[in-house]
């Protein structure tokens, strides 16, 4: 994952304190380098115990493909987590996205991108409607997404037995089967072919640049986190709160339609089950990546390695061949593992930092 | 020149360079089929790949193994851990394939989206199998070899309503509601009812029980509560209702004849006891045996008669009184359908 140019947004906000912090912390204490640390130890470790994990064709490519979408799902987590809020509805707002690009796919036969664009409507509008009710009624969001949820999850199978009879579009776009085959490797310049990184990849980097430069650079993305920080300071300060809570859920949903499209296009299927599985990663990428549940701080990078850590460990323990309770129980304490060694990276740094050495 | 001045070129930059890139770059041939066959048995390696954990997959493992000492094949692995999910059975698929699996024997998770990961393995050029169910539409493995499922659903509900000597409510316990398999026996069920020309009354259908045990038994015990007294008989065309009603109607000891599916040891308890009135029997062990068969030969250069043909594995109704022979029949039609693909449905060379 070419992920290395999405920024960090800082904790606090710069403009409220344009002094460096007094105390600076070396830089393997950096969370993200600890998490780059673990996912190289964990690559080395599953290519030696075996080969097929270095596998471009079957092994690397599909898990690019894989990364690419769990970034995007963490991202679509992210942007409400900047808010400390939760959205407990990701994978039912990627599945109701993905119904309505299938749905233009096949009662309208509009391209790959017109169909794109209106799930991404889609997405954002369910994810808009969501912030309303939380902004206007002060319900918690983990109550209203988790209604939302239960609500999308029967619309979404009453909408697919409606239009398909079934649970699934047959509907294949042109240009769907090349995101979902093709890598660069296969896009020639005379004798020059591209590096064997599936056509999926650049999308979801162009998302966490996108997401990345929203929150480091731009005003709105300045305010959502002044928000999340401390919504009573950011309302004294002239910040529309409301209409920032409304914004960041509308990115919610809309990251949540384009994680769905990522995955109906490596599935090759624009299908209800889609986005089932997106609730646990979608916490995951970004608490690993060191976002804060309470709000007011982000990390773009540290969610993609976070997404690339478990898909890393999946994909390792697959190649295995884990029985399933093995896999269960070694991804959970890979995992804790992981989370013990940042920690402890993370203790080392503080004292290192306050000792007066 | 400031950061974000720069960050805006670089991203601009990128962009550019990204739709440069596509626009002057030529695609390699599109034929990325690689070719299948000419593979020697001890090269073919056949992974068994349930959609997820369930009983009914677990003899799959024995037939596994038996295939591999009998066809002297490479390896046959059986891999559970697709958790009733598309997407981790893809990953489990490509694993598979990474560590050199080139045979595949597959249950798809959804039927209605199956195909597209049976042509991603066929692109790769392995074999693959439909096994124990086919995919809604058009089959776009080689071959399906599943339990005919609206045959077994009539043969069920027949059953069941001559148990009851052709008269009262009936009710039908199965599956995944929007799983086109689980219509087709909700399919197979009615038309054994409408047969008896209003005599029988399908009282209900109860759908989406099968997940585990303890929601079947919820179910069972619910209905049990609630229609118990007006129900003289109740099919199941799935694996954990059938083993829920067996109990709940032996425990609830209401007059209300049960027809199962598939051999639990409860069911089969309940048949020798007489709370069971017959079971419909699948043939787990020949789609794994007969299925591996079938892709040894794919992978050494046979190919199909009829691409994606479905061929029935066999249902047989058993009652107390053929309980005993009930292994020797199934025997039998496994090694019936094995002369069938060398006889009718593979070409070989």
């Amino acid at each position: 994952m070419k992920t290395e140019t999405a920024p960090e947004a800082p904790a606090v906000p710069p403009a409220a304190d344009p002094r460096p912090p007094a105390r600076v912390l070396p830089v393997w204490a950096n969370p993200r380098l600890g998490l780059l640390i673990v996912i190289a130890a964990l690559v080395v470790l599953f290519s030696s115990l075996t080969p097929a994990f270095l596998d471009p064709r079957l092994t690397l490519a599909p898990l690019q493909a894989d990364i690419s979408v769990y970034v995007v799902v963490g991202l679509a987590q992210l942007a409400v987590l900047s808010l400390g809020h939760m959205n407990m509805a990701v994978g039912r707002m990627a599945a109701l996205s993905t119904f309505a690009m299938g749905l233009a796919y096949d009662r309208l036969g509009v391209p790959l991108l017109v169909g794109l664009l209106l799930g991404l409507a889609v997405g954002a509008g369910i994810g808009a409607l969501a912030g309303l009710l939380i902004a206007k009624t002060g319900v918690n969001s983990f109550v209203v997404t988790l209604a939302l949820d239960f609500g999308l999850l029967g619309l979404v199978t009453i909408l697919y037995t409606w239009a398909t009879g079934g649970v699934s579009f047959a509907v294949q776009p042109s240009g769907l089967a090349a995101l979902r085959f093709d890598t660069f490797a296969d896009y020639c310049m005379g004798e020059v072919c591209g590096p064997r990184i599936p056509l999926v990849v650049p999308i979801a980097v162009a998302a966490a640049l996108g997401v990345g430069l929203l929150f480091r650079h731009a005003r709105l993305g300045r305010e959502i986190l002044m928000t999340g920080s401390n919504t009573v300071a950011a309302e004294l300060s002239g910040i529309p709160t409301h209409r920032r809570v409304v914004t960041a859920h509308a990115l919610s949903g809309l990251l949540a339609a384009l994680a769905g499209f990522l995955l109906a296009a490596n599935n090759g299927a624009f299908s209800a089950n889609i986005g089932e599985s997106f609730l646990l990663p979608s916490f995951l990428a970004p608490v690993l990546g060191g976002t804060l549940l309470a709000g007011g701080a982000v990390s773009v990078l540290g969610t993609a390695l976070g997404a690339t850590l478990t898909q890393v460990i999946y994909k390792g323990l697959n190649l295995l061949q884990f029985s399933l309770e093995e896999l269960k129980l070694y991804i959970g304490l890979v995992l804790l593992a992981a989370l013990s060694l940042d920690r402890l990276r993370a203790v080392l740094a503080e004292r290192r930092a306050v000792s007066p050495s | 020149m400031s950061r974000r001045m720069l960050s805006r070129i670089g991203s601009g930059l990128t962009v550019v360079a990204l739709a440069t890139t596509t626009v002057a770059c030529t695609k390699k041939s599109d034929n990325t089929d690689a070719e299948t066959g000419g593979r020697e048995p001890a090269q073919v390696k056949v992974a068994l790949v349930p959609g997820g954990s369930h009983p009914y997959f677990q003899p799959w493992k024995d037939a596994g193994a038996k295939a591999k000492t009998e066809l002297a094949l490479g390896d046959v692995t059986f891999n559970e851990t697709a958790g009733w999910d598309q997407t981790k059975q893809n990953d489990v698929l490509k694993s598979l394939a990474a560590q050199g699996y080139n045979a595949f024997g597959v249950f798809g998770v959804s039927p209605d989206n199956i195909n597209s990961t049976f042509e991603d393995l066929k692109r790769q050029g392995f074999p693959v199998g439909s096994l124990a169910s086919c995919p809604a539409g058009a089959n776009k493995a080689d071959f399906c070899l599943s339990t005919d499922v609206e045959v077994a659903a009539y043969k069920g509900a027949k059953a069941a309503i001559d148990a009851i000597g052709g008269q009262g409510n009936l009710v039908h316990l199965t599956g995944n509601k929007v799983d086109s398999n689980t219509q087709r026996r909700i399919a197979g069920v009615e038309k054994a009812v409408a047969e008896t020309g209003g005599k029988v009354t399908l009282i209900q259908s109860v759908t989406d029980i099968d997940k585990d045990l303890q929601s079947a038994q919820r179910a069972v015990a619910d209905l049990l509560a609630a229609k118990g007294r007006q129900i003289q008989a109740i099919v199941n065309t799935a694996y954990n209702p059938a083993v829920a009603s067996a109990e709940g109607v032996r425990q609830s000891k209401l007059p209300i004849k049960v027809v199962a599916i598939d051999d639990d040891p409860t069911v089969l308890d309940g048949l020798r006891g007489g709370s069971v009135a017959a079971t419909i029997l699948q043939n787990p062990v020949g789609q794994a045996q007969v299925g591996s068969y079938a892709l040894m030969k794919l992978s050494g250069g046979c190919t199909m008669a009829e691409a994606g043909v479905t061929i029935d594995s066999g249902s047989f109704v058993v009652t107390k009184d053929n309980l005993d022979g009930y292994e020797a029949d199934r025997t039998a039609a496994t090694e019936a359908l094995r002369k069938k693909f060398d006889g009718d449905l593979l070409k070989c060379s």
